[in-house]
């Protein structure tokens, strides 16, 4: 570095900006084109929307206009799975139940808790930690139906735990969808892996056939298609909002219309 | 000798009263986390005692340090008398009175917010009055410094700046560049909220600007260390220092590389898009660069020392070194820390290694080994090493400056050791207590109360210090009354210096490229707030609750 001759000023100022410039030149192509191109490719991105994502000056993520809500605030649940509740649907009384059912709910769910109409949900067989979840949330206003919600109107406690365990009961014949097509490799990866780089965890990871998930799960198999479909989209929109830690709010809204549409026919056909 | 001792002694003394006191404060914070109760332990109590000791370190003892570094150096290096006294005094007082709003005001549990503040969280006025009468101080110490070498210039045209001195003027510089951000975040959203005036602060701004000062005010405590490594190392182990010329280079890539990055501290914030946290995070990566340059200058330079004391074969040259000088010592105490710090940097600058270390005590022992480690312990040697030349009295005994050096080094090891651990565990920092009767989090309880054990070491390092520096001013002390003290004698390049290229000599086209670095860097991330400005985050102002 030291030689006879001392480098003279211009070379090493002109080394220099040489020298940040392409490290800079290096950093920032990595920065505003490299990396997004790859990164974006993978996700589905196109190169304008990929570069300006990584720019800044397009959203990361698809902006979602909240609506402006003027209603109270509703509680996501009153229903607490104390030792209490448990023991309430322990000692629920069948019997009991279908003379209540009779009442309030054959009409649209049948007396054997498998209505045809695809819009309204088959019970039979149903979790009955579900049934009672979702008849208390009806009541407390968690949730709103305008059929729903007068149904339940004037039950108690028991008188709920009591019809959950009677359609929880009985057997879920077959859905009426006999053949159902095949969905595809994606949607059942989907189902089983989930999807990490949307944060998407596995839909069996709660609605598996083994404990693990949250006890108010419902079992979705042989569900009527359209009945999934509407809730996957209440629940994306925020129309419905009874789930605790806004589980499938959020997993809802990171699925596409299409993925919804395909995931309701998936679990209308498990048998 | 300096022709100002008492101004540079009024500000090492400060530096290092605060320093002894936060280093309690430090030890007793273990405390509180260990299973072991502590006493006046709570979470207020916790929370003011971390803001605090954070203040204190990072604001006052560092700049306080720096600054009467920064005027022992111009009076020594350049053998000249130091401009505008009368300012440097004016200085002084200005981030006394500073420091002692700022620590009383957290002290009186009024600003609870730590010493990086946390917007929306806001503390008392008075809190950020004294610390921007601390940066303000420290503005007045960097105009001298670069008016002591403007001089200096004009009067030795063609020759080259005193290495000691550039890298002075480079920190000086730096730090400049470096407050511009934290002003900005203090003067335009903090304080308007802290006073009332705005009920709504810009969060994501006001970090961004944070990130500004975030990662060079480390460089800023650093470069007296990586001065005293250059300037006074290679001397004190009887060598030679290996390269000027690299030398002046480092400073110079410190000076552009350390500001252009802060971003890689908000990887996981959401405000700044994925481009320029890579660009930063690059260019984070340049800042290995004159740090390895360093290592490599400074081995050698040892290598040269070892060697004419009589080491021979590869590594002998490592046992003849002069380890019973603290200079020595300490540089190589430093070092090693630096590699452990350094490392640790490297994962949390990396987005994805950063994301699994984010918000854990990782990050907190990383700053500490880094900081409390290879930058103070080097604070510690460059006492010992100009100590006599403020006194005008010997050094009654090498013994318990090296006992000091060792208790530190094993006291910082000891302490931040278990924090990486428990980090990589998901440790999280920023908190009082840990709940231990969780089975989860119970056996960190042995590992917390080992690095209690380090702050204990700690503290006692601390202590042994202060006493080993009043030692000197006692009169028992000075067992040679007819000392007296040469002249401060800075490494000799093994290459003679004569003319170096005006770019190493001066700082002009340095400015120029960090300009451009900077509008490159933040230019757009600072702007976004302009052209899309964020929903403000509603003030909380601590300070309110604490009186209610």
């Amino acid at each position: 570095m030291s030689g006879t001759h001392p480098p003279a000023d211009a070379a090493w100022t002109t080394r220099l900006w040489l020298a940040v410039v392409g490290v800079l030149a290096v950093g920032g192509l990595l920065a505003f084109l490299a990396v997004p191109l790859v990164q974006g490719g993978s996700i589905g991105l196109d190169t304008y929307t990929a570069i300006c994502r990584g720019l800044g000056i397009l959203p990361g993520t698809p902006a979602r206009v909240t609506p402006a809500s003027h209603a109270a605030a509703q509680p996501v649940t009153q229903v607490a799975w104390t030792t209490e509740t448990l023991a309430e649907l322990a000692n629920a009384d069948p019997a009991r139940g279908a003379k209540v059912a009779e009442e309030r709910c054959v009409a649209c769910h049948a007396p054997d808790g498998s209505s045809a109409a695809p819009n309204i949900p088959r019970m039979a067989g149903q979790s009955y930690f579900a049934i009672y979840k979702q008849l208390h949330d009806f009541q407390s206003g968690a949730r709103v139906s305008d059929i729903m919600s007068p149904q339940v109107e004037g039950l108690d406690d028991k008188a709920m735990a009591d019809v959950a365990v009677y359609y929880g009961g009985l057997q879920r014949g077959d859905s009426d969808l006999q053949n159902p097509p095949a969905v595809g490799p994606e949607i059942e990866n989907l189902v089983i892996n989930g999807d990490v780089r949307r944060g998407l965890p596995p839909c069996t990871a709660c609605h598996g056939t083994r404990a693990g998930g949250p006890v108010e799960v419902p079992t979705l198999a042989d569900q009527h298609a359209d009945y999934i479909e509407a809730q996957l989209q209440a629940f994306a929109t925020g129309e419905r909002r009874n789930d605790i830690y806004h589980r499938m709010r959020s997993v809802a809204s990171r699925l596409t219309p299409h993925e919804m549409h395909l995931l309701a026919i998936y679990y209308a056909g498990v048998r | 000798m300096p022709r100002s001792p008492s101004l540079i002694l009024a500000h090492l003394w400060l530096a290092f009263l605060v320093f002894a006191g936060a280093a309690a404060l430090g030890a007793w914070q273990m405390w509180v986390r260990s299973p072991l109760h502590a006493p006046y332990s709570s979470p207020e109590t916790y929370f003011i005692s971390v803001t605090t000791h954070g203040s204190s370190m990072a604001y006052v003892m560092a700049t306080f340090f720096i600054m009467g570094f920064g005027y022992y150096v111009a009076e020594t290096a350049l053998e000249q008398p130091l401009p505008g006294r009368i300012w440097a005094w004016a200085g002084f007082f200005l981030g006394l009175v500073g420091s002692a709003m700022a620590l009383g005001t957290a002290i009186a549990g009024r600003a609870t917010v730590l010493y990086t503040f946390y917007p929306p969280l806001t503390g008392s006025p008075a809190y950020y009055l004294g610390l921007v009468l601390v940066v303000v101080a420290s503005w007045i110490w960097c105009v001298l410094m670069i008016v002591a070498m403007a001089r200096w210039k004009r009067a030795h045209p063609g020759r080259a700046v005193p290495l000691a001195q550039f890298a002075t003027v480079a920190n000086a510089i730096m730090w400049l560049w470096t407050t511009v951000g934290v002003a900005a975040e203090l003067l335009f959203l903090v304080l308007p909220v802290a006073l009332g005036w705005t009920e709504t602060i810009d969060a994501g701004l006001a970090r961004t600007l944070f990130s500004w000062t975030l990662h060079a005010i480390v460089y800023f405590w650093l470069l007296p260390a990586y001065t005293a490594f250059y300037t006074m190392a290679p001397q004190a182990a009887g060598g030679r220092l290996f390269s000027d010329m690299m030398g002046r280079l480092s400073f110079a890539l410190f000076l552009i590389y350390s500001v252009p990055i802060g971003i890689h501290h908000l990887l996981m914030d959401p405000e700044h898009s994925t481009g320029f946290k890579y660009l930063q995070s690059f260019m984070t990566g340049l800042v290995t660069v004159p740090t390895l340059l360093t290592v490599f200058t400074i081995a050698a330079s040892f290598e040269i020392a070892g060697r004419l004391r009589g080491g021979t074969g590869r590594l002998g040259w490592l046992r003849t070194l002069p380890w019973d000088r603290p200079m020595v010592l300490a540089t190589g105490l430093s070092f090693l820390m630096l590699w452990f710090g350094g490392l640790g940097g490297l994962i949390n600058m990396s987005y994805g290694t950063n994301a699994m270390v984010h918000n854990t005590s990782w990050v907190t022992a990383h700053f500490h080994l880094i900081f409390g480690g290879t930058v103070v312990i080097m604070y510690f040697a460059i006492a010992y090493e100009i100590w006599p030349r403020l006194t005008g009295r010997a050094t009654p005994s090498t013994v318990w400056q090296r006992r000091q050096l060792w208790l530190w080094f094993i006291g910082m090891m000891v302490t931040t050791l278990p924090w990486h651990w428990l980090g990589l565990y998901g440790q999280w920092r920023r908190v009082a207590h840990f709940d231990y009767a969780d089975p989860v989090i119970a056996w960190w309880a042995p590992w917390v109360t080992v690095s209690f054990v380090g702050g204990l070491i700690l503290l006692a390092s601390a202590v042994i210090f202060v006493l080993n520096l009043a030692s000197f001013h006692q009169s028992a002390a000075a067992h040679a009354p007819e000392f007296v003290p040469g002249p401060e004698r800075y490494a000799i390049s093994l290459h003679p210096v004569g003319r170096v290229p005006s770019v190493l000599n001066g700082f002009t086209t340095w400015n120029l490229v960090l300009l451009v670095l900077m509008l490159l860097a933040y230019g757009w991330p600072v702007a976004q707030f302009v052209v899309t400005p964020s929903p403000g985050a509603v003030a909380h102002r601590v300070f309110e609750q604490a009186v209610r």
